[in-house]
């Protein structure tokens, strides 16, 4: 009996299940969409509800991704919005990265603290200008509408993040390159940004996590269900099919966020990494 | 000393690798600032007319003095935050400590807890509406089979309920950056810390009080204000879930802002109160960047 007991102690068994039981409830909401997903409709509104599902069925889901015209469209806007903003993101904060790691100007103190500074403002309060500049433009509904104001507010993170990476870069490596001819914009493509690939990584992490999320500028810009994107466009179609359909409801949140959270597995340390560094945005 | 290589040479490369940096800043940051800035000193209903009209900071007054939907909404915030922050950072403090203790899967543990960081808010709010959902909802039911209660609680349709769901459901999803935080925190405490007080015979609850947490207060200072600022930005849930109600119940300060703004198109309104939020987390970062500044650049 003590032996068992002293095993238990020195394995810290218990604190084991305990902190098992807690991380089993707190995914439970994820498993719980997943479980009703797989669902037949009758099954999900059987009163009283029954935990363990009876029939598995895929039936959602191929309802989903064969009649549902609006979630393909949303998905693709999704991935072209995301996609193209962490492009731009990168390339911008890369180049300017540079510009304040490695030259010095004059200004470049002031300017940098500008721009950090207004990390701090909340994005409500760019939405405002930005919806009535887009509206008097003609940017809304449109991916550049979306596109352009998300990579403003994450450029500022992507370039504290470059900075820091070009700062701790000996300038050694670039007279060496001088002397061996190449052009400084030669020097940055070639020679600095393979150097800086955990950091651009990061930038893109930050960037990909924002733009995939984001519900407030999509829901304030966007109008028509073509250029909708998912955040938004799930609720549409919550709100579509009533409550009364939530097997295809949650079918459709599984089929966003499953992608995602195999890129987070495969990528964590890059995710955690720049989720921390990210983590103060507005 | 940093001033080699192309630095002397070439002011046209330097201004070719601002330009993305400075079209963005300029168009879409620092315009913005500015305009909305002016616009919070006018009375700006864009519905009706689409010029701004110059009033001076008599908008200002009028919203914090009389504007009842506005001090509602304030009231509404507060409650939230004070939910939000001990749950959130008891909670993440809680679970901190636990998976350090952990000898084997701490960083299986953390996974799990660090997924819902990349599900979309909105969709969370879906997502709980129907685990909570009265008759056919699975918490009920679970409640409803321990004994707790009756069936129908409507948790997100009542007043005195609905806002304690949307800290709950906030809160599930933003646990994994405290987390981070506080693992950080934990994992550099010095190991001989510890074994002192095994040497005194400490026990854990002992050592978690007398040791962990006080050479932990950093991490903690930037943990809590995080959850403070981050508390601020509740827009999502109210808006996909409760819009707002039921009656006001869920009008949180973000929410309400926007409703101003798109609702009711009162640009200027909105503004004003676009820059006191401003200006409440610039005092709350303040604070923090002030205070704890040997800290804060220790962990960068």
């Amino acid at each position: 009996m003590t032996k068992w007991f002293n095993l238990w102690k020195k394995y810290r068994i218990g604190l084991f299940i305990f902190v098992t039981v807690v991380t089993a409830i707190y995914i439970f909401p994820i498993i719980w969409t997943f479980i009703t997903s797989l669902r037949p409709t009758q099954d999900i509104y059987r009163y009283p509800p029954t935990i363990i599902p009876g029939a598995v069925t895929p039936q959602n889901y191929i309802y989903v991704l064969t009649q549902m015209k609006g979630f393909l469209r949303y998905f693709l806007n999704s991935v072209v919005v995301t996609f193209i903003t962490a492009v731009i993101v990168i390339i911008s904060s890369a180049m300017g990265g540079y510009a304040f790691g490695m030259r010095k100007f004059r200004g470049q103190n002031m300017l940098f603290a500008a721009v950090m500074a207004v990390l701090m403002i909340p994005y409500l309060m760019y939405l405002i200008p930005i919806f009535i500049m887009e509206d008097k433009i003609g940017l809304r509904n449109t991916w550049w509408g979306l596109v352009l104001p998300y990579a403003a507010l994450n450029l500022p993170w992507g370039l504290l993040i470059m900075r820091g990476a070009f700062s701790t870069i000996p300038l050694d490596i670039r007279d060496a390159a001088v002397i061996d001819g190449c052009n400084e914009f030669q020097f940055w493509y070639r020679v600095m940004l393979p150097i800086t690939r955990p950091a651009l990584a990061a930038t893109s992490v930050i960037t990909f996590v924002f733009a995939w999320q984001e519900y407030m500028f999509v829901s304030t810009l966007i109008t028509k269900n073509e250029w909708q994107t998912l955040p938004v466009g799930i609720v549409w179609i919550r709100d579509e099919l009533q409550t009364l359909a939530y097997g295809r409801v949650g079918a459709t949140i599984m089929l966003s966020i499953i992608p995602v959270i195999i890129l987070f597995l495969v990528f964590r340390n890059f995710f955690i990494k720049g989720l921390s560094e990210g983590m103060l945005k507005g | 000393m940093r001033q080699s290589g192309y630095s002397r040479q070439s002011k046209f490369s330097l201004f070719v690798f601002l330009l993305p940096t400075l079209f963005f800043v300029l168009v879409f940051i620092a315009f913005p600032v500015v305009y909305s800035a002016y616009i919070s000193l006018c009375e700006y209903d864009y519905a009706r007319d689409r010029i701004p009209h110059f009033i001076g900071f008599q908008g200002y007054l009028d919203t914090i003095l009389h504007d009842s939907f506005f001090h509602k909404a304030l009231i509404i915030q507060l409650k939230f935050a004070v939910f939000y922050f001990v749950l959130t950072f008891g909670f993440s403090l809680g679970m901190a400590i636990l998976i350090n203790e952990l000898l084997y899967g701490a960083g299986f543990f953390q996974v799990l807890f660090y997924i819902p960081m990349i599900i979309p808010l909105s969709l969370v709010g879906i997502v709980f509406e129907w685990i909570l959902f009265p008759d056919l909802g699975v918490l009920n039911h679970i409640l409803h089979t321990l004994g707790v209660s009756n069936w129908n609680i409507e948790w997100f349709g009542g007043p005195q309920t609905a806002l304690y769901a949307i800290v709950v459901a906030r809160s599930w999803k933003m646990i994994g950056f405290t987390l981070i935080i506080f693992l950080a925190g934990l994992q550099s405490l010095p190991k001989s810390l510890r074994e002192a007080a095994k040497v005194d015979r400490a026990n854990f609850l002992q050592e978690i009080w007398y040791i962990i947490l006080p050479n932990l207060k950093p991490y903690l200072l930037i943990g809590g204000t995080w959850i403070l600022i981050n508390s601020i930005k509740t827009f999502e849930l109210p808006a996909v879930v409760t819009e707002g109600g039921p009656g006001m119940s869920t009008l949180t300060l973000y929410y309400y802002t926007w409703k101003v703004a798109f609702e009711q198109y009162d640009m200027g309104k909105a503004s004003q109160i676009a820059y006191i939020i401003a200006l409440i987390i610039f005092i709350l970062n303040w604070g923090l960047t002030r205070v704890f500044r040997p800290e804060t650049a220790k962990r960068a």
